[in-house]
């Protein structure tokens, strides 16, 4: 079985949050070399030769983020984006615990990269425990002389603050994360401009996930090339993949890219005893669900997309035959509807008019012309919306309504026959 | 879209070729070609905001549909605003706005004029899915002293929001809780009052933000409308009066209007048409006899009148005549006509602080904007409210400087430097680009320092008068320029008995001009004194015969605003029966003493050449300079001014209160 610990590695084997632990392992040494030795450059072609791509959810090539600031004399900023607040992620989280060194180390070689000189991590209100344990890191290299002015004695300053979000899913989309970081109210911005060029306080600025930057590491300590050489053709490097659902073993596990989604539900201990496959929601609850003629196909972006859903943050549901799919189905509208941001009118008023429906159907009192107006509903919203949380009502329904309809016929109300 | 060249691009929308400039916006593109995209959360002024998603347009080659709010044009761009793909969006995105819009029409003020309205019957899909009950929200909710909010019609559009950010600089409205919960509030929880409140409820696109004063009170198809230009300051902004069956009922906005109110208009030119109908009115001469006024006939007042300048000018005594200011222009020049063709020269629009109405050339309200540095001196942001809103875009929008020379009112909320004199504004303008000045005309003194000290910089310059037609006024002559004596000198002079006959026109100099006092002993010293009024002021309390006059709303006529634009004023409304507009009572007048008058094509053109004339040499020019030293008085509010406003119980609850800064 592929498991493979990049990031993982020491998990669970030695208190990575000491620093002294963290640099007896090797940590710091590509921060220490980067500064010392390497030019900015240096690390962004790195970055981009590696194929790195976002691990957030939109897997988006983060070299060409980069690439996308405009060189205008302006600071520069880098905001990390540890808001995962995507249901069934929950790797961000662990890495912020388990091993902060690691993620801060992944900042201040992004921040180098870009030229940045304060760097920002957004991190989840709810992770109380992962914020004090990150900013003790802060502390702990800020005291090693790490980061803050005059790094490492070479002139260098670069700071890092560490924000705690106030509550809302949506301030992880990567605008909505920049007006709550600047105090505002957490919505999405309208796009263009994008933060490459006008983001936090209005310049130029690069969001990245925490595993996104953490990566970093490893692709300065063992080269670019020993990074893109694991893979798929488009999709290189490794994944933390969260599994969740109706597995033996649930729980983070960390693959090369390409691993068949099979194997990752053999790696999570596979299903119950006696229970028999019904679907896996590969991509946190934004994307569609995938099904047995897709078990063989690898774990990558592309893959997934043309299963018709995406690789996302990596959130891995396993469902199997014990599900109600009417109940999960307003599980994860209800999700949206209670998570929209309420700008814009198709995710604001069809997440709330879905979640209604949806909840009829639960008790019971479904009507025919409801699943006609669900499949209807359901395949115009996306694509509407300014941002990509209206966008993500629809993939799971749509593809559990399609995949499962006697489920949601047997829900709807018996006809009232005139006597 | 300033640049001095314009790059042009070509595109097709719908099949039709449309050449615009660069960065022009689709939806401000299709315009060209009358073809309409709807829109919610996009107003010209505002921008694009892409929150509401009606826009949507196929652009070939992109796989989305796109907003046509916030796509700018490109060069060979084909673009469909009508075919299958984008209607089934629109469709969808109005049904979506109708899932919980309580289509309470029959009852909504909006019904008639409503976006959501039209929309839906034009591209909406006539049938709904929804099942379910609607939400439910709040109701009549109280804003604050203007406006009330449904809640349940609000398609959460932040129109509203981003006209309180963005325009008016006051950041009072917010979007308070999340998604289908989303309410309209003010961030703190107080009333919503600043001086451009009414705005939102034009901005609003469907019935959710309505005006007090309008409610329940008509439907737009049973209103009459006419264009004319507000008179509660001297902006002069364009404005709609609308007449239900004789009342005025609401005056709107005119949203293209650039040059002068931008699309804009205060609080006090949108609300303070009450007293038109109060009770109070004069419409009946009054003649004191005895102490009391009775009523008398026009034919009586006129021959009174008249007998009392024969009889003053027997007795060897002066006539004068005070005010103008609120008149319009051809009012002014007759006024000034009449009274010089019987001999009289003591004549001056002057009553209040004011000392001079007109700078030392024109120049436009976009012009202001476009300063890099703006000296003002007076309480601008209350004399002209929608001129402030220029200062503030040009500030907050333009990186223009502000300075604020000497007592100017209330701080505002963004950055300015406060100096106390013209040398120390000089250190705190910008060193590049054009300065603006705008005065109140009050202390010629600092007029004259800050024309001389800037005059290297070839300032624009502005006088934000008190009285709506001071500029007119002046013009048309009503100053005392050829020997006669001026406002302080007629005060002082009358005090002292000097005075046969003193004439006052819309002017109340009891209440509130500095020599107040003077003018009170002036009255009473004076055997026969008339003032034309609206209502029975404090100034025609003190008088021998008081004459109905006729509103703005009620005549037609010219002014000419603070930029130096002529202006026209149409009447909208039937006077009440028994007044009279100035104009007709000098008219009255002078039958009285078979004075020859011009005809109206003569007054016309005197009119047009005298505001055509060459101005005042510059800002604080000797010749405003009063004969008697004024006391210092404090600075008015717009809210207290002119009369109007203490006959309307709504008006008086408008007033912002101070903002206390600390404690």
């Amino acid at each position: 079985m592929p498991v493979t610990k990049v990031l993982t590695a020491g998990i669970g084997e030695a208190d990575l949050r000491d620093i002294s632990v963290y640099r007896a392992r090797g940590g710091y040494k590509q921060w220490e070399r980067a500064v010392r030795d390497l030019k900015p450059a240096d690390v962004m072609e790195a970055c981009d030769k590696s194929g790195l791509r976002g691990r957030g959810g939109a897997g988006f090539p983060t070299g060409r983020k980069w690439s996308f600031l405009p060189n205008n004399g302006k600071p520069r900023y880098m905001v990390c984006n540890c808001d995962e607040a995507e249901p069934g992620t929950f790797k961000d989280h662990m890495l912020l615990e388990e091993t902060p060194h690691l993620v801060l180390e992944g900042i201040l070689l992004g921040a180098y990269g870009i030229g940045c000189t304060h760097a920002y991590i957004y991190i989840r209100g709810e992770f109380k425990r992962g914020y004090q344990i990150f900013q003790k890191a802060i502390d702990d290299a800020r005291a090693a002389g790490l980061l803050g002015k005059n790094i490492l004695g070479t002139g260098l300053d670069i700071e890092v603050t560490a924000h705690r979000g106030a509550g809302a899913y949506i301030c992880g989309e990567e605008t909505g994360l920049l007006n709550s970081l600047e105090g505002k109210r957490g919505e999405p911005r309208l796009k263009p401009p994008f933060p490459a060029i006008a983001g936090l306080y209005g310049m130029p600025t690069v969001v990245n996930n925490v595993e996104t930057l953490a990566y970093l590491v490893p692709i300065l300590e063992k080269g670019a090339d020993w990074f893109a050489s694991v893979g798929t053709e488009r999709s290189k490097g490794y994944k933390i993949v969260s599994v969740s659902g109706h597995v033996q073993k649930p729980g983070n596990y960390e693959v090369p890219i390409g691993t068949t989604v099979r194997e990752i539900i053999e790696i999570a201990g596979g299903l119950r005893p006696g229970r028999t496959f019904a679907a896996v929601q590969p991509g946190g609850q934004s994307s569609a669900c995938i099904f047995e003629e897709h078990l063989d196909y690898p774990y990558d972006y592309e893959s997934m997309a043309k299963a018709g859903s995406m690789l996302g943050s990596g959130a891995f549901t396993v469902f199997d035959d014990t599900t109600d799919w009417v109940k999960a189905a307003l599980n994860s509208v209800r999700f949206y509807a209670h998570e929209s941001c309420g700008q814009c009118t198709p995710c604001r008023e069809g997440g709330h008019w879905l979640e209604r429906v949806l909840h009829r159907f639960v008790e019971g009192r479904g009507l025919r012309s409801d699943l006609e107006m669900i499949r209807r509903v359901s395949g115009t919203i996306t694509g509407l919306n300014l941002c990509a949380l209206g966008d993500s009502i629809e993939p799971f329904l749509k593809s559990v309504v399609n995949r499962f309809p006697e489920q949601f016929e047997a829900r709807v109300m018996q006809e009232l026959t005139p006597a | 879209m300033a640049e001095a060249a314009t790059e042009m691009v070509k595109l097709t929308i719908d099949g039709v070729p449309v050449e615009v400039p660069k960065g022009t916006l689709l939806v401000e593109a299709a315009k060209k070609i009358k073809q309409e995209i709807p829109v919610y959360c996009y107003h010209t002024k505002l921008g694009p905001a892409g929150l509401c998603r009606v826009c949507l347009v196929e652009v070939e080659g992109m796989p989305k549909l796109q907003i046509g709010c916030n796509t700018p044009v490109a060069d060979g761009m084909v673009v469909h605003t009508r075919n299958e793909k984008v209607e089934s969006g629109r469709s969808m995105i109005l049904e979506l706005l109708l899932v919980n819009h309580p289509l309470d029409c029959p009852i909504c003020d909006k019904g008639g004029e409503c976006d959501l309205q039209d929309y839906a019957m034009a591209y909406g899909r006539g049938a709904s899915d929804v099942a379910d009950p609607k939400q439910s929200k709040p109701k009549g909710v109280d804003l604050g002293p203007t406006i009330v909010l449904d809640e349940e019609r609000c398609v959460v559009c932040q129109r509203c929001v981003r006209f309180d950010d963005i325009i008016a600089g006051e950041r009072q409205l917010v979007v308070k809780d999340r998604g289908h919960n989303d309410i309209i509030a003010t961030s703190t929880g107080d009333p919503y009052r600043h001086n451009f409140t009414g705005n939102v409820t034009e901005l609003c696109p469907v019935g959710a933000l309505t005006s007090k004063t309008y409610r329940f009170k008509s439907r737009p198809w049973d209103l009459n409308r006419t264009e004319t230009s507000c008179t509660q300051c001297a902006v002069g902004c364009r404005q709609f009066a609308d007449v239900r069956y004789g009342t005025l009922v609401r005056t709107m906005s005119v949203e293209n209007d650039d040059a002068i109110s931008d699309g804009w208009l205060c609080d006090r030119g949108r609300y303070n048409i009450g007293y038109l109908g109060a009770p109070e009115r004069l419409t009946q001469p009054l003649y004191k006899q005895n102490g009391q006024f009775v009523q008398i006939g026009w034919d009586d007042a006129f021959a009174l009148w008249a007998k009392a300048i024969n009889d003053a000018r027997a007795a060897g005594k002066a006539v004068g005549a005070l005010g103008g200011g609120r008149l319009f222009n051809e009012e002014a020049y007759l006024l000034g006509y009449v009274m010089r063709a019987l001999g009289v020269k003591n004549l001056d629009w002057r009553t209040g602080r004011q000392l001079q109405a007109s700078p030392g050339a024109n120049a436009s309200y976009e012009a202001l904007e476009n300063a890099s540095s703006i000296v003002i001196a007076g309480d601008i942001a209350e004399l002209a409210p929608v001129l402030w809103l220029r200062i503030i875009k040009a500030v907050t929008r333009k990186g223009a400087r502000l300075v604020r020379v000497g007592a100017c009112g209330a701080a505002p909320g963004f950055a300015h430097t406060d100096v106390t004199n013209a040398g120390e504004a000089a250190q705190a303008v910008a060193a590049e680009g054009g300065v603006a000045i705008v005065w109140d005309g009050a202390d010629l003194a600092l007029g004259a320092a800050l024309a001389a000290t800037f005059a290297s910089r070839s300032p624009l310059a502005y006088i934000a008068s008190e009285q709506s037609n001071a500029r007119g006024a002046e013009a048309m002559g009503l100053l005392p320029t050829d020997g006669g004596a001026d406002f302080t000198k007629i005060a002082a002079d009358a005090a002292n008995g000097a005075y046969g006959v003193l004439a006052l026109f819309g002017a109340n100099p009891l209440r509130n001009a500095p020599n107040a006092e003077t003018m009170r002993g002036a009255l009473q010293a004076t055997p026969f004194t008339v003032v034309s009024e609206l209502f029975m002021t404090e100034s025609a309390q003190a008088a021998t015969l008081v004459l109905p006059a006729k509103s703005a709303f009620e005549k037609s006529g010219t002014v000419i605003d603070i930029a130096g634009d002529l202006l026209p004023v149409n009447a909208s409304l039937q006077a009440p029966v028994g007044a009279l507009s100035d104009l007709e009572m000098l008219i009255g007048l002078a039958q009285q003493f078979d004075l020859a008058l011009p005809t109206s094509e003569e007054l016309d053109a005197a009119v047009i050449a005298r505001a055509a004339k060459p101005l005042a040499a510059a800002l604080g020019e000797a010749r405003y300079a009063t004969s008697e030293p004024l006391a210092p008085s404090s600075s008015r509010s717009i809210w207290d001014g002119g009369g109007t406003c203490a006959h309307d119980d709504r008006i008086a609850t408008l007033r912002r209160e101070p903002v206390k800064v600390g404690a």
